[in-house]
């Protein structure tokens, strides 16, 4: 269903592309040494996330600007250092993440100016003539769904289950709790998944919200008749996972998933890349994947490059 | 449902009362012979002898209950979880001292919960059991010394290695490594599934510590001193986590453990009720732990009782 949607408009868009002069459009893959300016590869966006485009919110760039010459693009999850390192190293340039690169929602500057981090990040940014773009608020905007929803659903092999009228519901064959929990932490390769609940109960009916999910939503969901489970990115303890655990205190038969907030969405990244290349064809657009922060006591790792 | 705010309850005599100043009169310990304690008796005590300023604005209030209710008990936890309420209830002690929330979210908001068969649940049970239950979070944090930092100092054995012993957020011990660290914390803490950042082997013994929840600017603050790991209860995974991610991304040799909000910080609330004990008598105060509602595929077993 999205893969039809998405060749539409990408056809759609390479039109609307050439006829805006932006020429270079080249029928077998990218050309050798090509470069797209970063405010074109922008411009091109906003035509195909199929809704308005609207100011305010979280999406601008973070690194750069419209004039950056980008010869490759790299979608991630988070913009953290490693994305960035992964990104050259891949020959890309620009990066679209879906979170922040300066470490608050909004990427504010106010208080960090002086931080030494900062000023290392912005000297490598800049030294490497990257751009970044911060594509949170369209990516979930995304007609006519979410594209977050769009790959976590992919990769976890559950489109099909989806619901038409919301993509945030599923109908799943039955499966206990344990067994869809194994299922969600090899198919999005996470390391340090929470789950609350009874291992052994029966789950089909599944509310996703990958990313931050607030307490009194996901209570009015839970307390509803479609979810006996809830997936989610991250929460904070005392909202949404103190409710779950104090409806099941009340004889409710409900659970809950906790994926870690960049596994819970990276995958919708990895869409992103495809996406990006139905429309920009001129330069390769590449998903790199995101180092997962955490480690459990039991399984300790090291998977960040220290080198600079 | 009552709601009283305790910083409207307290008279204005309380403010900035050290805490070695006496009583004002009416509303120290009663004569024996006057009968049971109502809640609000205790409440405004305890809000006089705590030496906290009233705060002009605070969440704390009472958030259930009827404070002129007798009290035939005092319980003090992290968070007003149902089980906390039933464990409170089962050892007979109906008057809730809790450092967090028991509406599942920040301000314990009960608008949008309209209709919620497990707020009913929970409002029937604190009902049924005579239950008041009296957020006091924003005062413990303003007592001095802070009881929460004193009762995780204890609780892991870390006094004589806090920097400042009436202030102990700041330690030195003895050089371990982040692994073994992170696996001693776990075991001391009850927390099965808490999360590390860093190199499993990086050797640790200047520790800085944000009990509860880290804040953005605090955090960063923090993980710019001499420390070589952050503990928190929780902090944003876009914040502070992808912070310290990419400090260790450019060779910094720094860490953070996210241990869980209740993990984080419910020793405190064992100090706070020994301290308690000094300035009430009359009815049993104790300490009760919660147990942690998340599991891991390491060790799939639910905490959580299901049972009213």
């Amino acid at each position: 269903m999205e893969g039809g949607r998405a060749a539409g408009l990408t056809r759609r868009s390479i039109l609307a592309a050439s006829a805006a002069g932006a020429g270079l459009v080249a029928a077998g893959g990218p050309a050798l040494g090509a470069t797209l300016t970063a405010g074109e590869i922008l411009n091109r966006m906003k035509q195909n996330v199929g809704g308005p485009w609207r100011d305010g919110g979280v999406d601008h760039f973070t690194v750069g600007g419209p004039d950056t010459a980008v010869r490759g693009i790299a979608t991630v999850m988070m913009c953290t250092f490693d994305a960035l390192k992964d990104a050259l190293k891949a020959g890309c340039n620009m990066v679209i993440s879906h979170e922040p690169t300066y470490w608050s929602h909004p990427d504010r500057l106010d208080d960090i100016k002086d931080d030494p981090l900062y000023k290392i990040k912005l000297d490598y940014v800049t030294r490497n003539n990257m751009a970044v773009f911060h594509f949170h608020d369209h990516w979930h905007g995304l007609r006519p769904i979410d594209g977050i929803h769009v790959g976590e659903a992919a990769q976890l092999g559950w489109t099909r289950y989806m619901h038409k009228d919301n993509p945030r519901f599923y109908t799943l064959p039955s499966m206990t709790l344990l067994d869809m929990a194994k299922h969600i932490q090899s198919a999005l390769a996470v390391r340090t998944m929470r789950i609350i609940g009874d291992p052994a109960m029966a789950v089909s009916k599944m509310y996703a919200s990958y990313g931050n999910f607030g307490g009194i939503s996901g209570a009015a969901i839970l307390d509803g008749p479609d979810c006996d489970v809830m997936v989610i990115g991250e929460a904070q303890d005392w909202d949404l996972p103190m409710y779950v655990q104090d409806t099941m205190a009340a004889g409710n038969k409900r659970a809950f998933i906790m994926i870690g907030h960049d596994k819970s969405e990276q995958w919708g990244m990895k869409y992103c890349a495809e996406w990006l290349s139905g429309f920009i064809r001129e330069i390769p657009c590449k998903y790199v994947p995101i180092i997962e922060p955490y480690w459990n006591p039991e399984k300790p790792v090291m998977e960040i490059n220290t080198k600079i | 449902m009552a709601d009283i705010r305790i910083a409207q309850a307290a008279p204005a005599a309380g403010r900035g009362a050290a805490p070695a100043a006496p009583p004002p009169a009416g509303f120290g310990r009663g004569p024996a012979h006057t009968g049971p304690v109502p809640a609000l008796e205790f409440i405004t005590r305890l809000h006089q002898r705590s030496g906290a300023p009233t705060r002009p604005q605070t969440l704390d209030r009472v958030v259930a209950g009827d404070v002129t209710a007798d009290v035939t008990g005092i319980a003090c936890m992290a968070l007003a979880t149902f089980d906390g309420l039933k464990a409170a209830a089962a050892a007979g002690r109906n008057l809730v001292i809790v450092l967090e929330d028991t509406w599942w979210s920040d301000n314990d908001d009960l608008q949008r919960l309209e209709g919620n068969s497990t707020y009913k649940a929970k409002r029937d049970f604190i009902r049924a059991h005579n239950l008041v239950v009296a957020r006091f979070g924003d005062h413990i944090a303003d007592m001095k010394p802070n009881p929460i930092a004193m009762g995780m100092a204890q609780q892991l054995g870390w006094e004589n290695y806090a920097a400042d012993k009436n202030d102990p957020v700041r330690f030195n011990v003895p050089s371990t490594t982040l692994q073994a660290l992170a696996q001693s914390l776990g075991r001391t803490l009850g927390s099965r599934t808490l999360r590390a950042v860093g190199d499993p082997n990086l050797p640790v013994s200047k520790i800085g510590v944000i009990w509860g929840n880290a804040d953005q600017l605090p955090s960063i603050r923090l993980l710019n001193t001499d420390i070589d790991t952050l503990l928190v209860g929780y902090t944003h995974e876009w914040e502070a986590v992808m912070y310290c991610q990419d400090q260790v991304a450019v060779g910094m040799k720094k860490s953070l453990i996210s241990l869980g909000q209740a993990a984080g910080e419910q020793a405190g609330m064992k100090y706070f009720a020994t301290w308690l004990k000094t300035i009430i008598d009359e009815v049993p105060v104790g300490y009760i732990p919660l147990a942690e509602p998340y599991w891991n595929l390491s060790q799939p077993v639910n905490l959580v009782s299901t049972k009213i």
